[in-house]
């Protein structure tokens, strides 16, 4: 069965998607139900995004007043953002969003109206380009951009970098804490430690839909984290209605507080995560407490920093962006934030010999090779998505 | 049988204080950790203002998020008690005097948001600004349109409760006298409704500054942010004690304001010649009889 | 918007002009028109949203303003799934956590209203005061108190390990949640069933004791009868806002084994990108909630009734 065939079979089955694609239909003129006009770039298939506006033009002035920024929690470091105030004269405000989809859909109804993005990733960008949200960068006030990842100059999702410009790299695989779990219980299906029930009660997993049906799906052995397939999803759903019938697993972003501060054992979640928990250990616990399982077949990505098209400073967004790729200031940024920045200079190498990660999270950094071998996670059609986000409410609402 | 009767009223007591230390000491405690010296909200590192005023990034005074989330509750509070106040009399008085199958819509309409749960209001105020309302930005706008159509109806039963409680006949008397109906509204009937509408006041601010659900449905980020938006969004997180600082402001905001309402009923009443006391004023804010 | 307006006002003016002067009609209006907008017409919004289609793209929904062209497909969906389907396990926590936290509330809080109302003698304006206190104590406050306190190494859990209970208190354990939605609630029972038990006449209870009844018949034979309206309506009171709690749960609990409904409508609405399914939910909860709803306004507007006669 093609993948045409497919979504068509889904239309007829499903009733809601039935009228997403009869909506289309009248809408496009197109019969076809699988285009959906989204530019989704994969490695095999990178995308080139449509520009419907200029950028800004060069040498412009910055703005004077406030730059509204919106992030997730605990992702820039303050003193970072205390710098570039006092540099810049502005004020910087953050706002904080916890899921992809969520920012997405206030940002598409005005809740949030910032003038900057970071840490958005491409398995939402192909919606932020089709709602018509991001403009394009003007690279001339974004010198530092030679500074990132060379493989990630014109990324796949983003070819030339005509909207984005990377801003972390991670690896998903499960945090724990050593004192309570050995290395060896990761030795074969890593995964099943988590499905163990001994760690009832003490267990996450991340609270965005596609990283923790993906790691499912990798349990089962079905590594194409970007899956059509619905016997696949509806198998990671079940899986994890077992998993929290065993477990009861916490459904947050939060393993970076609640491993250290000993609430869980064991947490799916972020490699970055891990560097971030170090700085919430008590004061008197060892840091090799913490530990990382990074899985060999695995998610392996980078986030990045896009600006709006209805910025309102967008000079000044040009300019954090250009800040947080400067080496000294990501290295800072990193002290608080503890993920890597997606930077040439800023090595694995360089990282270990700060001396500031211990031995047992040295697993949890992404090396260019794990990144080379690293799993992507792209933007879905909307018709494959509905059945990934139904496999996902029946997991959380328990 | 006495004996009896003694045996129970004893056990009666015990669970009532019991109740009342169960309701209260966990409070307590938390307050008294935001005085604590590390950055734990659970184990007890010795004495500090640290959270209070003396850290420079993270204590609540000097961040500027909280300050921010501070102001941000003021305003919205003030603001809500501007529009709420004057439309709430005046629909208490209005909806109290007319009568027929309006009175009976107007009566329903003004009861229903006293007992809808706070979730549907804000779910339903969200989407009608986010699809039909658009021109109301989410933001303060939104929250402070949420805040007066949820408080509405708390005002009105207070005043109400008043006017029912004063009678008709000051006002008829007025009218005897050759006041116009307008004139004995607003020289007679206003004047007495005083305990009522200071009641109002310290009922609003208390539901608009504490208020979470709404206020959390109608905002927009962190330009909109209120206390309460800040501490649930970080109870989760690995907040320090600042949060239990923060927290414990607003618990003494609220107190404050309760306070000098109590404290302004009473006196009120007693140059007024009325009885009571605190008394009476405690029955005003809580609408109970004691 | 001139058209309707006028009628209104009309409308609200002449009935019983007589009767009525419109001085007191015009004061009604502001106030009238504001929840007319600003709470009626919300919830047909939510229905346009609840009956709407859904953008093929986003997901988002797109209301349908016109009833005519109303589209129950998802309803359809949502409701199987509520009764049948994986939401059912939500609507039945909800109903069973309410129903339990109900019950404990009542089993505490009416003994305590029941002291308060009869024996508490001199102490009364203290305790009275003391048992307000924690309505002015913010929620989220009270809660933030408990998660402190039940934290791995919090004082009650370090204190419970002591009698050799080691409880994660905070891993999604329901009776965490049943007792949250208790601490948070009950004050707000306590208070009306105070006043309803204040109200009552009790010399017929003493006249019952006198003529025989012992102290257990009376309450059953006497006591409960005359307070049963006041017991049912604090009930409803504090029934209704557990219906749509979400931060209880959210703060004490976060897992998905303890979702309630309100949790889930603040997912769909907050969190997703699918608020279609949170309007939905929002319909089905208000539809539950309408029959304590129009109980209890039936029984406060003839409590009203006689206060005013």
């Amino acid at each position: 069965m093609g993948r045409r065939d497919f979504l068509r079979n889904l239309a007829i089955t499903s009733g809601a998607i039935t009228i997403g694609g009869s909506l289309l239909a009248a809408c496009g003129g197109s019969s076809s139900t699988e285009s959906s006009g989204l530019s989704i770039g994969t490695p095999q298939n990178p995308v080139k995004l449509p520009v419907t506006t200029d950028a800004i033009a060069d040498g412009l002035p910055n703005e004077s007043g406030t730059l509204e920024v919106l992030n997730w929690a605990d992702y820039q470091n303050p003193e970072s953002i205390a710098i570039f105030e006092k540099e810049f004269g502005c004020k910087v405000v953050t706002s904080i969003y916890d899921t992809e989809e969520a920012a997405i859909a206030k940002l598409r109804n005005g809740t949030f109206k910032p003038d900057l993005i970071l840490g958005m990733t491409d398995t939402g960008l192909a919606k932020l380009i089709a709602a018509d949200l991001l403009q394009p960068l003007n690279k001339s006030y974004i010198p530092n951009f030679g500074n990132v990842i060379s493989g990630l100059r014109s990324p796949y999702y983003d070819l030339d970098s005509q909207y984005t410009v990377p801003y972390f790299i991670y690896g998903n695989g499960i945090g724990y804490r050593t004192d309570r779990i050995d290395k060896n219980a990761f030795a074969s299906n890593g995964y099943d430690t988590l499905w163990d029930s001994q760690f009832k009660g003490k267990a996450g997993v991340l609270d965005s839909y596609r990283d923790t049906l993906t790691m499912a799906m990798f349990r089962a052995g079905n590594f194409d984290a970007n899956t059509a397939d619905a016997a696949i999803i509806q198998k990671a759903g079940d899986d994890l209605v077992a998993l929290r019938e065993a477990t009861n697993p916490k459904v947050d972003i939060l393993a970076y507080t609640e491993i250290p501060s000993g609430n869980r054992d064991i947490n799916f979640t972020w490699s970055g995560d891990l560097f971030t928990a170090l700085q919430y250990l008590p004061e008197n616990e060892a840091p090799d407490v913490l530990g990382f399982w990074y899985p060999e077949k695995t998610v392996a990505k980078n986030d990045f920093m896009c600006i709006t098209k209805s910025a309102k400073a967008p000079v000044l967004a040009h300019q954090l962006i250009n800040f947080l790729s400067d080496t000294d200031n990501a290295l800072l940024n990193r002290e608080y934030v503890g993920y890597q920045p997606a930077l040439e200079s800023i090595t694995v190498d360089l990282l270990i010999s700060s001396g500031t990660i211990p031995e047992s999270l040295i697993d949890a950094l992404v090396t260019p090779e794990k990144y080379e071998a690293g799993l992507a996670q792209v933007s879905l059609e909307p018709a494959v998505d509905a059945l990934w986000l139904d496999q996902w409410t029946r997991f959380t609402a328990g | 049988m006495a004996h009896a009767t003694n045996h129970r009223n004893l056990s009666l007591k015990f669970l009532i204080w019991g109740y009342i230390i169960w309701s209260l000491v966990p409070v307590l405690i938390a307050v008294i950790y935001s005085f604590n010296d590390g950055r734990s909200r659970t184990v007890w590192q010795g004495f500090s203002l640290r959270w209070w005023i003396t850290d420079p990034y993270a204590s609540i005074f000097r961040n500027d998020e909280t300050r921010n989330a501070i102001s941000n509750s003021l305003v919205l509070a003030f603001a809500t008690i501007l529009v709420v106040t004057p439309l709430g009399i005046a629909l208490a008085i209005g909806s109290q005097r007319i009568r027929g199958r309006s009175a009976n819509f107007v009566q329903g309409l003004t009861s229903t948001p006293l007992i809808t749960p706070e979730i549907v209001v804000g779910a339903a105020l969200l989407l009608t600004f986010t699809r039909l309302f658009t021109a109301v930005p989410l933001g303060f706008v939104a929250q402070l349109l949420g805040n007066v159509t949820f408080s509405l109806a708390s005002v009105v039963v207070i005043v109400r409760a008043r006017l029912v409680s004063i009678g008709a006949s000051f006002e008829e008397a007025a009218r005897d006298l050759g006041a116009t109906r307008w004139q004995a509204l607003r020289f007679v009937l206003l004047p007495m409704l005083w305990p009522s509408v200071m009641a109002s006041l310290v009922v609003v601010f208390a539901t608009v500054i504490d208020d979470f659900v709404i206020t959390s449905f109608l905002s927009a980020g962190v330009s909109s942010e209120t206390v309460p938006l800040r501490i649930y969004s970080s109870v989760r997180g690995g907040a320090t004690p600042a949060l239990n600082a923060l927290a414990t402001l607003l618990v003494l905001t609220s107190f404050a304001v309760l306070i000098i309402g109590l404290f302004g009923l009473s006196t009120w009443r007693k140059r007024h010649g009325e009885r009571g006391g605190l008394r009476a004023a405690l029955a005003d804010v809580t609408q109970i009889n004691s | 918007m001139a058209r309707p307006m006028d009628t209104l006002y009309r409308w609200l003016t002449q009935i019983k002009l007589n009767k009525s002067p419109r001085l007191w009609a015009g004061f009604a209006i502001p106030g009238t028109v504001w929840l007319i907008v600003l709470f009626a017409i919300p919830f047909y919004a939510v229905a346009c949203v609840a009956f709407g289609t859904i953008d093929p793209v986003f997901r988002d929904a797109v209301p349908q303003w016109n009833p005519l062209s109303w589209n129950f497909v998802q309803a359809q969906q949502i409701f199987t799934s509520l009764a049948t389907g994986p939401l059912q396990g939500v609507a039945i926590r909800t109903v069973v956590y309410v129903v339990c936290a109900m019950s404990l509330s009542f089993v505490i809080g009416f003994p305590i209203a029941y002291f308060l109302a009869r024996h508490a003698g001199k102490r009364k304006i203290l305790l009275l005061v003391l048992i307000i206190v924690p309505f002015w104590v913010n929620y989220l406050m009270r809660m933030l108190a408990w998660v402190n306190l039940l934290s791995v190494d919090g004082l009650f859990t370090r204190f419970m390990r002591i009698f050799g209970v080691n409880y994660n208190w905070l891993d999604g354990s329901p009776i965490t949640v049943i007792l949250g939605l208790v601490y948070g609630y009950i004050p707000f029972l306590i208070l009306p069933l105070y006043a309803t038990l204040e109200r009552l006449d009790w010399r017929l209870v003493d006249a019952a004791r006198d003529l025989g009844a012992n102290s257990r018949q009376a309450f059953r034979l006497v006591t409960l009868p005359m307070s049963k309206a006041g017991l049912v309506a604090a009930g409803i009171l504090i029934a209704l806002p557990m219906f749509g709690d979400y931060y209880t749960n959210d703060l004490l609990s976060r897992s998905p084994s303890t979702e309630m409904i309100g949790n889930q409508i603040d997912f769909f609405l907050n969190a997703s990108s699918q608020p279609q399914n949170g309007a939905l939910l929002v319909l089905a909860l208000s539809l539950f909630l309408l029959l304590f709803m129009s109980f209890y306004l039936r029984s406060t507007r003839q409590q009203t009734r006689q206060v005013t006669r």
